[in-house]
């Protein structure tokens, strides 16, 4: 009967405990996909927010494996489970509306972070704005040929919204020096071994022709430079351009081989979680945990009144290298 | 080479090595064509330069359909290549870093060290598929359809997703090296291609599979040890995975986690293309060989045309299949 009394004590004192877990915000993320490195580092700063930290939310990080449907499943999974709020990483920029539809009509905010979505149901959205990239990339290799000779385009998988977006500030940079010609424009899926093949082949159509090189990401940038190096020919003589600052163009960039702009990871995802929790509060007397608003005066939280928050691009110079690798280590 | 390989088949093998061998004709006909419309529609197809290129661009699918075609021989698959020269690849990577974090402890060590790891860990997976096929009897294509993807988990579980970069130039050596001018991909993978062509056509160990594969029921009853034979062609197929991811990632400079998705199925397709049947017993590694030249072939021609990718996939579908359909007329046929 005593063991009974305790047991029944016990099993009250669990229910209480889970009751009251029940207030605790539960925070979904679903990023689409963690194979590569930015997406890596991406669901990392998310674990080291603050409110993370503290305990004060509750995290789930769902891998969406690259897969339309598979996030989409994941946003019911989210519903069913009445999760709070719900950062939103879509793979494609019209599959996502669905989700982000089901997730609004079940009263569930969602923040789109880094990829963006067709959709005027998001709360709001943390990202970095691809035609600006586009340009800046572009704008180093064409200062550095001196805005005459010859370039050529690795881009994305074509129709993904950062390829269409990254083309559009490349070509706008392009239209500035109407004396380089464009002799080559193909996709290597981000992929740095597709990219290789592509250049290997280019150096032998276009042998000694070839000034430029922009690379719609870093990966396939570092391709190219292995082309050339692969090739005999000096990366010196190219002007080699990439997007996002992953680790291994960190290095290049360090070494001299390519100019890099760093998307910054870490801002998209603390920016967008803030903006979750302060959404999930409803009664808007959340304030943001994350350092990143202080690390970007230009893009203040407002009262999280925005819509949209543009985090800037970093350039990657010899001077903020050596510190940009330590915050990888 | 066809006269003395005659001579050395089992008589119950006779006609389908004719056949074969006037498919590999047609094969190689097909090859030369291409060869020829690339040489009079682009100057620098035929450039030793170029030539070099493809060769070198065609050396790491070579190796892998070389391993796919002793398991499809067997009536086998193997659907874990991909996975496997990732897994190989980042293991071995780790030995031979200069990156204080990505490396193992004391890395880098010599390339010798990281080589036989690397070989080491495709042997691995290919035993355990092996091991799964031949004794639990589990269909090659569930077997390894598993390994895909835990060979996958497993490699982002060993790099913590990120990539192995500041490979050393000794291990970097047997991407980018070469020998007289001739890259060192292309001389691992004509090494590789001319002890399988011995093993299968010269050796008790090749007439064994092309037996598995052509009677799996008679070659029991003749006292063959089938399980064995099925394991071992697992294993030869993990260890060349092993040796092209090795060769991969020594090319970029940096071994990935993403490396090598979907390259099981251009070494199917270079099978395919070579002759080798589906259903087994039927086959070389030299229409493999010319299989993975032609896929190389034409990547490369249509990259020198400016003509986009996603064009040489459709037609690479229709090769694939075009393939086969010549293949099943010639069977009718005869």
């Amino acid at each position: 009967m005593k063991k009974l009394m305790i047991a029944l004590a016990s099993a009250t004192a669990l229910l209480a405990s889970s009751a009251m877990a029940q207030e605790k915000l539960k925070v979904g993320a679903a990023p689409y996909g963690l194979n590569a490195e930015f997406m890596q580092i991406w669901s990392a700063a998310l674990e080291e927010h603050p409110a993370v930290k503290s305990g004060e939310i509750e995290l789930t990080v769902f891998d969406g494996r690259y897969d339309a449907l598979v996030q989409q499943e994941q946003f019911n999974t989210m519903i069913t489970q009445k999760f709070n709020a719900i950062v939103f990483v879509p793979i494609d920029i019209d599959a996502g509306a669905t989700a982000v539809e089901a997730a609004h009509d079940a009263g569930i905010p969602v923040v789109g972070s880094n990829t963006r979505v067709n959709s005027d149901l998001l709360a709001a959205y943390v990202g970095s704005d691809d035609t600006v990239s586009g340009y800046m990339e572009a704008k180093t290799v064409l200062d550095k040929i001196g805005c005459k000779g010859n370039v050529v385009i690795i881009e994305g998988p074509i129709g993904q919204s950062a390829q269409i977006s990254r083309l559009e500030g490349n070509m706008k940079a392009l239209a500035e020096c109407p004396d380089v010609k464009v002799l080559e424009q193909q996709t290597a899926n981000w992929s740095r071994a597709e990219a290789q093949t592509l250049m290997e082949n280019w150096l032998t159509s276009h042998s000694g022709q070839i000034n430029g090189v922009i690379g719609q990401n870093d990966e396939m940038a570092l391709g190219a430079i292995e082309a050339i190096k692969a090739a005999g020919l000096d990366v010196g003589d190219f002007a080699i351009a990439g997007i996002d600052g992953v680790t291994d163009a960190l290095h290049a960039v360090k070494e001299g081989t390519m100019t890099s702009i760093l998307q910054d990871a870490r801002a998209q995802a603390q920016g967008a979680l803030d903006l979750a929790i302060f959404h999930a509060t409803k009664d808007g007397s959340y304030t943001p945990q994350s350092d990143i608003w202080a690390q970007y005066p230009d893009m203040p939280f407002n009262d999280g009144k925005d819509k949209e928050y543009n985090v800037p691009w970093t350039p990657v110079t010899s001077e903020n290298v050596d510190k940009l690798l330590e915050m990888r280590q | 080479m066809s006269s003395v390989e005659n001579k050395t088949s089992n008589t119950w093998l006779n006609s389908d090595r004719r056949r074969l061998i006037v498919q590999e004709y047609g094969i190689f006909f097909a090859f030369l064509l291409l060869v020829g419309i690339l040489a009079v529609s682009n100057e620098f197809f035929l450039t030793p330069g170029n030539i070099s290129n493809v060769l070198l661009q065609t050396s790491i699918n070579g190796i892998l359909a070389i391993g796919m075609t002793f398991v499809i021989l067997t009536r086998g698959i193997d659907l874990s290549v991909g996975s496997v020269v990732a897994l190989a690849g980042i293991v071995s990577a780790s030995f031979v870093t200069s990156s204080a974090t990505a490396g193992v402890f004391g890395a880098p060590y010599p390339m010798a060290l990281a080589l036989v790891i690397g070989i080491l860990v495709g042997v691995g997976c290919g035993a355990l598929v092996g091991l799964i096929v031949a004794r639990f009897s589990v269909p090659a294509f569930v077997a390894t359809l598993g390994m895909l993807s835990a060979a996958r988990g497993a490699t982002l579980i060993y790099g913590g997703g990120r990539p192995v970069p500041g490979l050393t130039p000794e291990f970097r050596w047997i991407g980018t090296g070469n020998i007289l001018g001739v890259p060192m991909p292309v001389i691992l993978l004509a090494l590789v291609f001319l002890v399988s062509w011995w093993v299968l056509a010269r050796t008790r160990f090749g007439r064994y599979i092309y037996a598995v594969g052509g009677n799996p029921r008679a070659a029991k009853t003749s006292g063959l040890n089938v399980s064995r034979i099925r394991f071992l062609v697992y294993v030869i197929s993990g260890a060349l995975s092993g040796l092209a991811g090795m060769i991969l990632s020594a090319r970029t400079g940096s071994a990935l986690p993403q490396a090598g998705i979907a390259y099981e199925l251009d070494a199917i397709a270079a099978v395919v293309i070579g002759g080798t049947s589906l259903s087994g017993g039927v086959g070389r590694v030299t229409g493999t060989l010319i299989g993975a030249l032609i896929i190389g072939v034409m990547n490369n021609g249509l990259d020198l045309m400016g003509i986009q990718s996603y064009y040489q996939q459709v037609l690479k579908g229709a090769l694939i299949v075009g393939a086969v359909m010549l293949d099943q007329k010639r069977n009718q046929g005869d």
